[in-house]
C-alpha cells in the first residue's frame, strides 16, 4: 500500500510503543500545567483571595477544621449564623471539600511545609482541575483511544465552561466535584466493560466521596441507573452489567448514607428511587435469565416472561403506593424545578432569585464551549456508529445534560465534560482519518469506467459541477452507510487534501486557545469581592469597598453585634467581618429570609420593631448608584419584596413598588411604597448632598434622584465606603424618655410638634 | 358638635337595614348572572359601600372589540369559571362574598374615579363590618405574575373568602382523547414502526435534534416566553443574556451544518472511490466549515460586543 509522504521503515514496534507512551505522559503533564496556569489569572491580576459568596463559608469552615480538628468541626454549632436560630454546621454541610483541604494542609505540615490554609483553599480548584483532565483522559480512552483522550483532557483543561467554577480562589464544592464526577463515570465504565466487582467497588467509593462533596451527586445517582435501564431495554443484559451495577449500588448507597447531611435520603426520597428500582429490576432479570438457562421447555419460558413482567408491575405499584402514603418523600423543590420550569418562580422564589438558576441563552453556550459546541453533535453521531455499551452512556449523558444546561446556567458545568469527551471523539476521528498516511489502492478499472463522465466534468469545469457533486454526495451517504459493514477501501488520496483538513483543524484549535484565554482572563477571573475598573490612562484601578466595609465592622463594632443584610452577603460578613448575621447563603429557612425582606421593604415604623426583636445592631446595604455597579440591592429589591410577599401577602404586595404605569423607578415618580421602604431610604440617604444639591444621578438605573432625599429616624448612618458601594447603618436604641424616635428626632431638630397628635405618637415599643 | 359626633350612632340601624337590602339585591344579581354580577356605576357603589359585611372581588375589564384588549379576553373565562365554582357553596357563605365584573364601556366613570388605566385588573374589597372585618376599606390588588390561569387566582382569592373556593380545573377531554388515540395508533402500527424504532439512526436523529435545540437556547425562550422576533421585526435580540425564538432555529441550524460537515469529512468522504471526487468533497466541506464558522463568530460578535476575535467575515 502506498503512502502519501514516505515513512521511515526501520523502527521497531517496541520503540514506537515506548515513544508514544512517553509522549502521552509528557502531553498529560503539559495539559495539567496549562490547566493550572490558566486558572491563576485571578491570583495574578488581583491577589490570593477567596472569591464570591459561598467560598467564604467553606473557607471559614475549613479554618475551623484545620485549627480544631475534625471532631470539633463535626460538632460545630455556629450561633452567629441565622441569629437567633444558629446553625448546626456539621450536620448541614457537605464536608468533602473541607476534609480534602484539611488533609492536604496536614499532609504539607507533616513534611514541615508551613503553607497557609488560605493558600491551600485558593489553589485547591486549579490543582483538582489537573486531576479532572486526567480523569477525562481515562474516560475518553474507554470511549475511543488514548489520542482522543488527550484531546479531551486538553479541552477540559482550558474550556471556560469548567474554568468558570474552578479559578484559583473559587473554593466551592464544584472545584473537586467535577473530578469526582468524571472519575466515578470512568470507574463505572471500566466496571461495566470488564464486569469487574473491583472497579464497581472503586466506583462506589468515589461515589461516596462525591456524595460527601456536592449536592449534585444526584446526577450520578440517576445517570448510572438510566444507563443500566437503557442497556436492559436494548436487550444488552449481561453478567458484566449485573456485577458492575450491583457492586456499585450496594456499596455506594450504604456508604453515602454515612454522610450526616444525606442520612436516610437514599431510601426515602424520589431522587434516589430510580437507582433502587433498577437494582430490583436487575435482580428479576438476572433471576429470569438464570431460570431460562436451566429450563428448556417453552412453557416455562413463557411463565418466566409473565412473572418478570408482573413482578416489575408490582414493584412499580408498590413504589406509587409508598409515594402516595408519604413513606417516600416526593421530589424536592430544587429537583422538581428542573422539570416544571415554572414551579420555582411560583412556589420557591428564593431558588428562582439566584442568578445562576436562570435559563441559558445561546451566547452563553458559545462563550463557555466555543467550537466544542458544534463538534459535540458530530461526536454523538460517531458514538451511534459504534454503539458499544459505553457509547450508550455518552449518548444519554449528552441528551440529559444538554437539557439541564438549557434550564439552568449553573448546570453548564455538568454539560461541559460530555461536550469535551464527545468533541474529542469527533475531532480525533477526523484527525485519525486524515493523518493516516496510507493511501487506498486506486479503484478498479471497471468502476472508474462506470463514471468517467462525472469525474471528467469535475476535472474540467469545477465551478459548474458543484451541483453535481452535491447531488452525488447524497448517494454517497447511502453507499457509505452500507459500506461500513463491508470492507470497502477507506482512505484519503493526496497530500493537499490532508493539509487542508489539518490546517483547518489546527486553526480551529488555535482559535479555541485564544478564545479560552480571553474568556478566562476577562470574564471568569474576577473575585467579585474586589472589583476592577480602568483609569483613563488604561491602568487598573481596584475598587475595594467590600473589604473596607467588612474591616470597619470588624474593628469598630462590638464582638457580638448582629448585622442585617440581604442573604447574599451573609457568608462574607461572617467570614470577613466575623459578626453575627440574620440570614446567609445557606438559604434553609425561607421565613427568616422573608422577615429580612419584609424589614427591607416596609416603612421605618414597621421595620423598627422587627429589627429590635432580632437584636439587629447594624444594617448593611449594597448601593451601586454612584459607580454604576449593577449588582446592588436596589436591583435585587424586587426579589426581597416577592419573598416577603410569599409569607405576608397582606402586608407586602409587589405591584405597590411599581409606578401606576408598571415601571420600576427610583426618581421622583417612584411609588410611595418604594420611597418609604427602608431599602430605598438607606440606599439614597444623603445621596443628593453628594452632588451639592444638583441633579443626583443614579448611574445604574439612569434616573435622577429627587433633590430632597429621604430622611431616617430609626437608623443612623454609621459608615459609607469610598465609592458608596457598601453603606452601614446603626439601629438606634429606644429613646430614653420613652418617646417615639420620630418625635424625638423632630424635637432635637427644633421642629414644632403638631398639636393634638401627641397621644397617637407616644407608644411603647415592644 | 356633640350631636354631630353622635349622628353616626343613629345612622347605624338604617345602615344595617340598607345593607341587608343591598345584600339581597346583590345576591339576586349574582344568581342571575351565573355567579358574576355585571356592574354599572350605581351597583358598583352599592357593592363597595363603606359599610359592608360582605367581601367582593371585582374584575375590571374591557371586553368590547373596539378596545382591542387581548389579555381581557384571555382572562375572562378563568374569572367566570371561578365565579361559577363559588355558586356551588352553601348560601350562607356564598352571600358573604361576591364576584363582579365591571366593563369599561358600561361604567367608564368608575375607571376614572379609581384611576385605572389598564385592564384586566382584579381588586378584592374586604368586609368592613361583621366578624370578618379587616379594618381597612381600601382594596387589595391581585398580581398577574402567575399568568391568567384560574388555579392560582382561585388560590389567592380563597384567602379572602370565608371558605376556600371549590374550584377544580376542568378535565381537558381533548388532551386525554389525543393521548389515548395516539397510544392506540402507536399500538396498531407497532408492527410497521418497529424497524424504524429499532434503528439506531432514528435515535441518533432524535438525540442530535434535541441537543441542538437545547444548545440553541430553546429552554431560555420557553421559560422566559421570548417572542419569535422583536416588535420591530429584528430577529436578533440585543444583549448577551437575551434571545428571540428565531435565534434558536438559526443557531441550531448553524451548529447542525457544522456538525454535519465534520461527520461528512470523517464518515463519508474516506469511502469515496474516486480520488477527484473525494478531493472536491474535501474542499467543499472544508469550505462550508470555514464559512459557516465565520458566520457563527460574526453572529456571536453581534450578541457580545466586546468579543475581540473574528474569522473570515
Amino acid at each position: 500500500m502506498s503512502t502519501a509522504p514516505p515513512l521511515p521503515q526501520n523502527i521497531s514496534a517496541s520503540t514506537v510503543a515506548n515513544t508514544t507512551s512517553l509522549l502521552r505522559i509528557l502531553a498529560l503533564g503539559l495539559i495539567s500545567a496549562a490547566a493550572i496556569a490558566s486558572r491563576l489569572f485571578a491570583v495574578i491580576n488581583f491577589e490570593s483571595i477567596i472569591h464570591e459568596f459561598d467560598p467564604w463559608f467553606n473557607y471559614r469552615a475549613t479554618r475551623v477544621l484545620a485549627a480544631k480538628g475534625f471532631y470539633e468541626f463535626w460538632n460545630w454549632f455556629d450561633p452567629t449564623a441565622w441569629y437567633p436560630l444558629g446553625r448546626v454546621v456539621g450536620g448541614t454541610v457537605y464536608p468533602g471539600l473541607m476534609a480534602t483541604s484539611g488533609v492536604i494542609y496536614n499532609f504539607l505540615h507533616y513534611f514541615n511545609l508551613p503553607v497557609d490554609i488560605r493558600n491551600v483553599c485558593v489553589l485547591l480548584a486549579p490543582g483538582f482541575s489537573a486531576l479532572t483532565a486526567w480523569a477525562t483522559y481515562m474516560f475518553t480512552k474507554e470511549m475511543k483511544d488514548p489520542s482522543a483522550g488527550l484531546l479531551a483532557a486538553a479541552f477540559i483543561g482550558i474550556v471556560p465552561g469548567y474554568i468558570s467554577r474552578s479559578v484559583a480562589g473559587s473554593y466551592d464544592n464544584e472545584a473537586i466535584a467535577i473530578f469526582l464526577l468524571m472519575f466515578t463515570f470512568y470507574l463505572w465504565i471500566a466496571a461495566l466493560k470488564q464486569g469487574s466487582a473491583l472497579f464497581g467497588t472503586l466506583a462506589a467509593v468515589f461515589y461516596f466521596y462525591m456524595v460527601a462533596a456536592w449536592g449534585g451527586y444526584a446526577f450520578i445517582t440517576n445517570m448510572i441507573p438510566i444507563h443500566a435501564l437503557v442497556l436492559l431495554l436494548m436487550g444488552r443484559y449481561s453478567g458484566r452489567l449485573y456485577v458492575a451495577y450491583c457492586s456499585w449500588y450496594a456499596i455506594g448507597t450504604l456508604s453515602s448514607m454515612q454522610v450526616p447531611f444525606v442520612g436516610f435520603q437514599p431510601v426515602r426520597t424520589s431522587e434516589h428511587m430510580g437507582a433502587l428500582g433498577v437494582f430490583g429490576l436487575l435482580q428479576i432479570v438476572a433471576f429470569a435469565t438464570l431460570v431460562r438457562s436451566h429450563v428448556s421447555s417453552k412453557q416455562f419460558q413463557n411463565l418466566t416472561a409473565i412473572s418478570v413482567v408482573s413482578l416489575g408491575l408490582l414493584g412499580a405499584l408498590a413504589f406509587i403506593v409508598m409515594t402516595y402514603k408519604g413513606w417516600i418523600a416526593p421530589w424536592t423543590g430544587r429537583f422538581y424545578s428542573l422539570w416544571d420550569t415554572g414551579y420555582a418562580k411560583k412556589y420557591i422564589p428564593i431558588i428562582a432569585s439566584v442568578s445562576e438558576h436562570q435559563p441559558t441563552a445561546w451566547p452563553s453556550f458559545f462563550m463557555d464551549l466555543q467550537f466544542l459546541i458544534f463538534l459535540f453533535p458530530a461526536g454523538v453521531v460517531m458514538c451511534f456508529r459504534d454503539l458499544r455499551d459505553e457509547h450508550v452512556f455518552v449518548i444519554i449523558y449528552a441528551l440529559v445534560a444538554s437539557y439541564f444546561a438549557g434550564v439552568m446556567v449553573r448546570l453548564m458545568l455538568t454539560l461541559t465534560p460530555v461536550v469535551c469527551v464527545s468533541a474529542a471523539v469527533a475531532l480525533s476521528s477526523l484527525l485519525d482519518t486524515y493523518v493516516d498516511v496510507k493511501e487506498p489502492s486506486l479503484p478498479d478499472a471497471t468502476e472508474a469506467d462506470k463514471k468517467p463522465a462525472s469525474s471528467g466534468a469535475v476535472g474540467s469545469h469545477a465551478g459548474t459541477s458543484a451541483a453535481a457533486v452535491a447531488s452525488s454526495t447524497i448517494s454517497d451517504i447511502f453507499n457509505a452507510a452500507k459500506s461500513t459493514k463491508t470492507s470497502k477501501p477507506k482512505g484519503i488520496w493526496g497530500t493537499d487534501a490532508r493539509i487542508v483538513i489539518l490546517l483547518n483543524a489546527i486553526g480551529m484549535l488555535v482559535f479555541f486557545v485564544f478564545h479560552c484565554t480571553w474568556v478566562t482572563s476577562s470574564a471568569y477571573s474576577s473575585p467579585s469581592v474586589v472589583l476592577a475598573s480602568q483609569n483613563p490612562d488604561g491602568s487598573q484601578h481596584i475598587i475595594d469597598d467590600y473589604r473596607e466595609a467588612y474591616y470597619w465592622l470588624r474593628m469598630n463594632t462590638p464582638q457580638d453585634a448582629v448585622v442585617m443584610s440581604w442573604w447574599d452577603y451573609g457568608y462574607q460578613i461572617a467570614g470577613m467581618a466575623d459578626r453575627g448575621t440574620l440570614v446567609d447563603n445557606n438559604t434553609w429557612n425561607n421565613t427568616h429570609i422573608a422577615t429580612v425582606g419584609k424589614a427591607m421593604s416596609s416603612t421605618e415604623e414597621v421595620a423598627y420593631p422587627i429589627l429590635r426583636k432580632h437584636d439587629v445592631d447594624y444594617v448593611l446595604v449594597i448601593f451601586g448608584g454612584l459607580l454604576g455597579y449593577s449588582g446592588d440591592d436596589i436591583n435585587k429589591f424586587l426579589w426581597m419584596v416577592r419573598i416577603a410577599q410569599g409569607v405576608w401577602p397582606d402586608e407586602i404586595q409587589e405591584p405597590n413598588y411599581f409606578t401606576p404605569q408598571g415601571e420600576y423607578r427610583v426618581d421622583d415618580r417612584a411609588s410611595d411604597s418604594m420611597k418609604n421602604s427602608l431599602m430605598y431610604k438607606m440606599s439614597y440617604y444623603r445621596f443628593s448632598e453628594l452632588y451639592g444639591g444638583g441633579n443626583a444621578l443614579d448611574r445604574v438605573r439612569n434616573q435622577h434622584i429627587p433633590k430632597v432625599g429621604p430622611t431616617l429616624d430609626y437608623l443612623e448612618e454609621a459608615f459609607t465606603t469610598e465609592n458608596w458601594i457598601v453603606r452601614i447603618y446603626k439601629v438606634r436604641k429606644e429613646d430614653p424618655l420613652g418617646r417615639d424616635l420620630k418625635t424625638a428626632n423632630a424635637f432635637a431638630q427644633g421642629k414644632k410638634r403638631k398639636r393634638g397628635r401627641v397621644g397617637s405618637r407616644r407608644r411603647a415599643i415592644v | 358638635m356633640k350631636l354631630a359626633a353622635l349622628f353616626p350612632l343613629f345612622a347605624i340601624p338604617f345602615a344595617f337595614a340598607a345593607s341587608k337590602e343591598d345584600k339581597q339585591k346583590l345576591s339576586s344579581l349574582a344568581a342571575s348572572g351565573n355567579g358574576v354580577i355585571r356592574l354599572d356605576a350605581p351597583t358598583f357603589d352599592i357593592l363597595t359601600s363603606s359599610s359592608r359585611d360582605w367581601s367582593a372581588s371585582i374584575h375590571f375589564t374591557a371586553l368590547d372589540k373596539r378596545r382591542r384588549c387581548a389579555p381581557c379576553k384571555e382572562f375572562d373565562p378563568s374569572w367566570n369559571a371561578i365565579a361559577k365554582a363559588w355558586t356551588t357553596v352553601p348560601a350562607e357563605q356564598r352571600d358573604s362574598h361576591f364576584f363582579a365584573t365591571l366593563d369599561f364601556d358600561e361604567a367608564p366613570i368608575v375607571f376614572q374615579k379609581l384611576n385605572l388605566a389598564s385592564a384586566p385588573v382584579v381588586w378584592v374589597y374586604g368586609p368592613t363590618e361583621g366578624s370578618r372585618a379587616t379594618g381597612k376599606n381600601s382594596p387589595s390588588k391581585y398580581d398577574f405574575s402567575n399568568g391568567f390561569e384560574a388555579e392560582p387566582l382561585a388560590q389567592h382569592l380563597s384567602n379572602h373568602t370565608p371558605i376556600p373556593i371549590p374550584y377544580r380545573a376542568p378535565i381537558d377531554w381533548a388532551r386525554w382523547i389525543t393521548i389515548v388515540s395516539g397510544l392506540l395508533v402507536f399500538a396498531l402500527t407497532l408492527r410497521f414502526v418497529a424497524p424504524v424504532l429499532q434503528s439506531r439512526w432514528t435515535w441518533a436523529i432524535i438525540t442530535i435534534c434535541t441537543s441542538l435545540t437545547m444548545t440553541g437556547g430553546f429552554m431560555f425562550t420557553r421559560i422566559r416566553g421570548s417572542p419569535y422576533t422583536g416588535s420591530d421585526g429584528s430577529w436578533i435580540a440585543g444583549g448577551y443574556q437575551n434571545q428571540y425564538g428565531q435565534e434558536v432555529q438559526v443557531v441550531a441550524l448553524i451548529y447542525g451544518t457544522l456538525a454535519f460537515s465534520v461527520v461528512m469529512l470523517t464518515m463519508i468522504v474516506p469511502y469515496q472511490s474516486s480520488p477527484t471526487r473525494q478531493r472536491l468533497q474535501i474542499y467543499l466541506w472544508s469550505g462550508v466549515l470555514m464559512l459557516v464558522y465565520s458566520v457563527l463568530v460574526t453572529l456571536f460578535r453581534v450578541k457580545n460586543r466586546g468579543y475581540p476575535f473574528k474569522l473570515l467575515l
